[in-house]
């Protein structure tokens, strides 16, 4: 997108400024000043006016996180069952949206709506059947219990990304490599997958951050402390009354760096995947 | 259907025949995992909530068993005060959030779109809200909304625009109004998104000639664009209609800290408390399937629209 900048006002271009920074400012304000309040004291918060850089690089925070409660055993839960979700809704996804995007299915069109309309079943109205079933196969508190429905939830938007990415590779590709003798499968894995690496990526971060970000089902399923994930982990360290901010900030910093670092990473292929999958689903 | 290509691709076919299985087959095999995950995890728990809607089950009351009782937590719920407010609520927020959504989320569009030295940091400022765990927005906003140390209080007071601090969470309609926020604030960064993909699809020239024609460009953004931008927009708004509606961490964290309750309770967070608080898995699953109904209702909307595109 590197076209010529088109001829700008001074007046239109103060517009832009502007808004871009309103923009940047509002989408990081509240993440910095989570950053900023994670490294005052508890004295250097209960100041109004509210004073709005520390004193003092104090890292004491942090530290807490990981001694008042179980905190890296709260990460590495996340991640795993993170990671392994969406391994299971790619792997399960990719095949389905291949079928939908490629073979010529009778009734294409309604399986597409029933895909769409299994995204939008309330997570809330699943919460005790799902629990009646997780315990009827002894999955509380385990991997399992969160990875599935993880995977499940995520994988109508999986779908219908694949599904977009799939069908903008032209047909004619393939046909070129089956009739150079190479079988469907083979054209599947050699030119398919390789030209849609961008859509799988968009839908691996989809379903990383879905399941990353779950709440309910994991403050349900998995009560055990050792088996917490960290957006359950997060609202942990809030007693009765109190709310430490200072500790409860420097949760939030650790909890939301996985999610930046991906975001910063990816933003280009992310944005283009997601505009080119959402539209059309 | 599919689209036929242009390739016939003559010599594939015989191929085809020759060594592989039948297209039925193949596509029965594809989506057979997809279609078991989905049911299994999704579809049939949601039958067992309507089956459960129909038996009085409470944990609480041992006693009862677990009756056939037919329609009659339905007639419950009709009669139910806390269920009405819970709606009210839910459908409150929803009209509130999705159309703050818009409003900002347009604008967001417009200016990540715009080409500058500082588009990817755009981008990233962009994503952020939207990829942000809800539970954390809503623990980070109870924070900026805090009564005594909160910096939205500091701002207010610094710039003059009020005397003392707001106590926020405290005050029934000011918590409202700090809950609307924080969801505008998550969910516009999603129609942004959606924008900015119908943005980057509409042709440069069209605007270019109708500035060549003299056009402002606020008339070619109400005239050339927003027209354009009218599928997109269509979906992003049906989209966002469901998620206000089945909306459940934000007012869930919220509620923790703010005592006007009752207001900020929405069916979602009702739910909840039924099943897992009061352990009244009968009636929770009732309620269920009254939320259930809300978000089909605005899927058969979603539905009649990608049918009326085609």
């Amino acid at each position: 997108m590197e076209d010529a900048p088109p001829r700008l006002t001074p007046l239109e271009r103060a517009g832009r400024w502007l808004g871009l920074s309103a923009l940047i400012i509002g989408g990081f304000f509240p993440f910095i000043w989570m950053v900023l309040t994670s490294i005052k004291t508890e004295g250097e918060l209960q100041k109004f006016p509210v004073q709005y850089l520390p004193s003092a690089l104090n890292f004491a925070n942090y530290a807490q996180v990981f001694t008042e409660q179980p905190f890296a055993r709260f990460f590495f839960n996340s991640l795993t069952v993170s990671l392994l979700s969406t391994v299971l809704a790619i792997v399960v996804a990719a095949p389905a949206a291949y079928a939908l995007s490629r073979l010529n299915i009778r009734g294409r069109g309604v399986l597409l709506t029933v895909v769409v309309a299994f995204s939008m079943f309330p997570v809330v109205s699943l919460l005790v059947p799902l629990f009646r079933l997780m315990r009827g196969a002894s999955l509380l508190n385990s991997y399992p219990a969160l990875i599935l429905p993880y995977a499940a939830l995520s994988l109508p938007v999986a779908i219908l990304t694949l599904v977009a990415f799939f069908s903008s590779i032209p047909r004619d590709l393939e046909a070129a490599a089956m009739v150079d003798g190479s079988t469907r499968f083979g054209a599947l894995t050699r030119v398919v997958l390789p030209l849609s690496a961008p859509g799988v990526v968009t839908a691996a971060l989809l379903v990383f951050v879905n399941s990353w970000n779950e709440f309910l089902l994991a403050l349900s399923f998995n009560t055990r402390l050792s088996m917490r994930t960290v957006s359950v982990g997060v609202t942990l360290y809030q007693g009765e009354f109190a709310f430490p901010w200072p500790l409860i900030a420097a949760a939030v910093v650790i909890a939301t760096v996985p999610i930046v670092v991906l975001i910063a990473v990816f933003q280009k292929r992310f944005v283009a995947g997601l505009t080119a999958g959402g539209v059309k689903a | 259907m599919a689209l036929p290509s242009q390739s016939t691709s003559l010599p594939a076919k015989p191929h085809r025949f020759r060594r592989e299985p039948s297209e039925g087959w193949l596509a029965v095999m594809l989506l057979a995992p997809a279609a078991l995950l989905l049911c299994g995890i999704l579809l049939f728990p949601m039958i067992t909530t309507l089956r459960d809607s129909l038996f009085v089950n409470k944990l609480t009351e041992p006693g009862l068993g677990t009756p056939f009782v037919g329609f009659q937590q339905y007639v419950q719920m009709f009669g139910d005060p806390r269920f009405g407010q819970a709606l009210r609520n839910t459908l409150f927020f929803g009209v509130l959030t999705v159309v703050g959504s818009f409003l900002v989320g347009i604008p967001m569009a417009l200016a990540a779109h715009t080409p500058s030295r500082l588009r990817g940091l755009a981008r990233v400022a962009l994503l952020l809200p939207w990829a942000m765990p809800p539970v954390i927005t809503g623990l980070i906003f109870a924070w900026l909304f805090n009564g005594q140390y909160g910096v939205f209080n500091d701002l207010l007071v610094r710039t003059g625009i009020i005397q003392e601090p707001l106590r926020w969470l405290s005050t029934p309609g000011l918590a409202v109004a700090a809950m609307v926020i924080t969801i505008v604030w998550k969910t516009s960064s999603f129609v942004a998104l959606i924008v900015l993909g119908g943005l980057q699809g509409i042709p440069r020239e069209l605007t270019e000639a109708a500035d060549v024609d003299g056009a402002t460009r606020v008339q070619s953004f109400f005239r050339i664009i927003l027209p354009m931008l009218a599928p997109s927009l269509a979906v992003a708004f049906i989209f966002r209609s469901i998620s206000a509606v089945q909306v459940f961490d934000i007012p869930y964290t919220f509620i923790q800290q703010a005592p006007a309750q009752g207001l900020l309770e929405t069916l979602g967070v009702y739910i909840y408390r039924t099943s897992i608080e009061f352990l009244d898995f009968g009636y929770a699953a009732t309620l269920s399937v009254a939320l259930f109904a809300v978000s089909l209702a605005v899927t058969a909307v979603y539905v009649r629209f990608v049918r009326g595109g085609d």
